[in-house]
């Protein structure tokens, strides 16, 4: 993340604030890790007394519950095959606009873009509460496409904001170039235009699944009772089951985050996601 | 080509917000019909402009100065306390740099890995009356106070989960400084806390502003998080959204405290905006 930080003799060399920086260090490990290991630990154990140090004994059949658990599975079905779908048609509605909000100038492009961020600031989960009451009369609630509707709903401010940053990106010149070299306008798109801001849309599509994933407020508005994803299982799960229960689903659930945040860690991290939160 | 997303936005969301308005004026009829008959407590208006009925029904509610007053405090602080660590950490990152900075921010980029509800739900297990901290100090035979279903707990949550994008956000823009400013202020002698004030805060002051306005706006329409962590009483708004709409069965009341969340997000949203319109300018992109 850091380019050749700038090599400063400041007082930072001194005894004292290294020591500091190692008891910060300790001091947000504990914080932000703490709580994730303490209840994945949960997963591999029979029961755990308070006040004792150590667990009563080590166990794997809350997996054995989970996996033979049809309606914890359909959950986990569901989640797995909607995201995916979510990701592809938010994709095909914002893409091409992300592109024309990066190229063209055209009357109300400003305002569509702060548009689009205002709806953000709508308080999501009264946004759902409204979007019910338009459901009924839909006749939406409870269906998928419902459900699909509520996600691609909160991908939106992802696919079009990071990957117009990445489109407006690209320098016009390398684009004339190609078309100079007689590379016809759809390659031009595709081999110059579309690779370059790649890194963007991959960050997008990483960010808008995770948000179609992690999505609970709506969809369990409109999807419970007959549809349950992951996220939603999970309300059910804490207050219904025993916490092992709820541990190993945690476990589960965080999987496709690790990988697909792995994948698209270094434009992450390398400003791809910041560079799209600003409006240009 | 714009007009897919615009259409997509100005059906499923500028429509239901317009048809929510609507609801809390006390226009019952159309697509607000079923709801109107479904839910209790209901204002009509009879004539042209509305009626704020729903809105003083709310706001006498004993409960809500309550609600109002938590939601902005711990919007207000959890700001404060996630803008104050990413300043920190993207400073020394930039400035000190090496193996304990990276650390530091790989540790706080992990909750960008976790699903909310996950990490809300973990960390109610981490503070509450069996948690890790009431073990450890028990061990002493200290009692530790149990914070989950406190607002404290909602804080934690809530920095917990905004750090990274804050971070991710800040130090961008500390990275966009060059090398030789910050040297050159060096050379001539300005302190450690005089660069740090005087060229990189402002330097990055877009940046910083935008990552503060976003976790504000966030925070204050949650519902996971104080959902899972917080008081019953008084709650942040967003939770309370959810029980009138779905517990109380008083969806009126549930819209209207939407609309108050939305004027008091506005504002913030109006800073972003500007500051965004602002360093446009400054780096001579409009």
């Amino acid at each position: 993340m850091s380019r050749t930080p700038a090599k400063l003799n400041l007082r930072s060399r001194s005894l004292i604030s290294k020591i500091l920086i190692n008891i910060f260090i300790i001091f947000m490990a504990i914080f932000i890790l703490g709580p994730l290991v303490w209840l994945a630990s949960r997963a591999f154990v029979t029961s755990w007394t308070f006040p004792n140090l150590l667990p009563d004994g080590f166990t794997l059949k809350w997996w054995h519950t989970v996996i033979g658990d049809t309606s914890l599975l359909k959950a986990i079905r569901n989640s797995l095959i909607i995201s995916p779908i979510v990701v592809i048609l938010s994709s095909i509605i914002c893409l091409p606009a992300a592109y024309a909000f990066a190229r063209y100038e055209f009357f109300g492009r400003r305002f569509f873009l702060i548009g689009i961020f205002a709806a953000n600031a709508f308080p999501k989960i009264g946004l759902f509460a409204s979007i019910a009451t338009l459901y009924y009369t839909l006749n939406l609630m409870g269906t998928v496409l419902g459900v699909i509707i509520i996600q691609i709903l909160g991908t939106i401010i992802y696919m079009t904001w990071i990957p117009a940053a990445a489109f407006a990106a690209v320098p016009k010149n390398l684009e004339e170039a190609a078309r100079d070299a007689g590379a016809s306008k759809f390659r031009v798109f595709r081999d110059v235009t579309l690779r370059m801001a790649m890194p963007g849309i991959l960050v997008a599509m990483v960010m808008s699944f995770l948000s179609s994933f992690d999505e609970s407020q709506g969809t369990y508005l409109v999807g419970v009772p007959t549809i349950y994803t992951m996220p939603t299982q999970m309300y059910a799960l804490v207050l219904n089951y025993p916490v092992q229960i709820a541990a190993v689903f945690s476990i589960l659930l965080t999987i496709p985050s690790v990988i697909l945040i792995s994948v698209a860690r270094k434009h992450i991290i390398g400003g791809q996601l910041a560079e799209g939160f600003q409006i240009k | 080509m714009s007009l897919p997303p615009v259409l997509v936005i100005l059906c499923f969301i500028g429509g239901p917000i317009l048809l929510a308005f609507a609801f809390s004026i006390g226009f019952t009829g159309g697509p607000n019909k079923i709801v109107s008959l479904i839910g209790q407590e209901i204002y009509k208006a009879n004539n042209w402009w509305g009626t704020f009925d729903a809105y003083k029904s709310v706001f006498n509610d004993s409960r809500f100065p309550g609600d109002f007053k938590t939601t902005l405090l711990i919007s207000f602080g959890a700001t404060i306390i996630v803008i104050t660590m990413a300043l920190g950490m993207a400073l020394y990152q930039r400035i000190i740099g090496g193996r304990l900075a990276a650390i530091l921010v790989y540790l706080s980029l992990v909750p960008l890995f976790v699903p909310v509800v996950i990490a809300a739900f973990a960390i109610r297990t981490f503070y509450d009356g069996t948690g890790f901290f009431k073990t450890i100090f028990n061990q002493f035979g200290v009692v530790f106070p149990t914070l989950t279903l406190t607002s404290w707990a909602v804080v934690i949550g809530t920095v917990w989960t905004s750090l990274p994008f804050a971070l991710l956000m800040v130090s961008s823009g500390f990275q966009g400084i060059p090398d030789a400013l910050i040297e050159t202020a060096q050379d001539a002698g300005a302190s450690f806390t005089r660069i740090i004030r005087t060229i990189m805060i402002p330097l990055a002051s877009a940046q910083i502003i935008i990552a503060a306005t976003f976790t504000a706006i966030g925070v204050m329409g949650s519902f996971t998080v104080p959902y899972f962590l917080g008081a019953n009483q008084p709650t942040m708004l967003g939770v309370e959204i959810a029980n009138f709409f779905g517990a109380y069965n008083r969806p009126q009341h549930s819209v209207v405290m939407a609309f108050v969340i939305f004027a008091a997000a506005s504002v913030i949203a109006f800073v972003y905006v500007w500051v965004n319109v602002r360093s446009a300018k400054q780096s001579g992109r409009i």
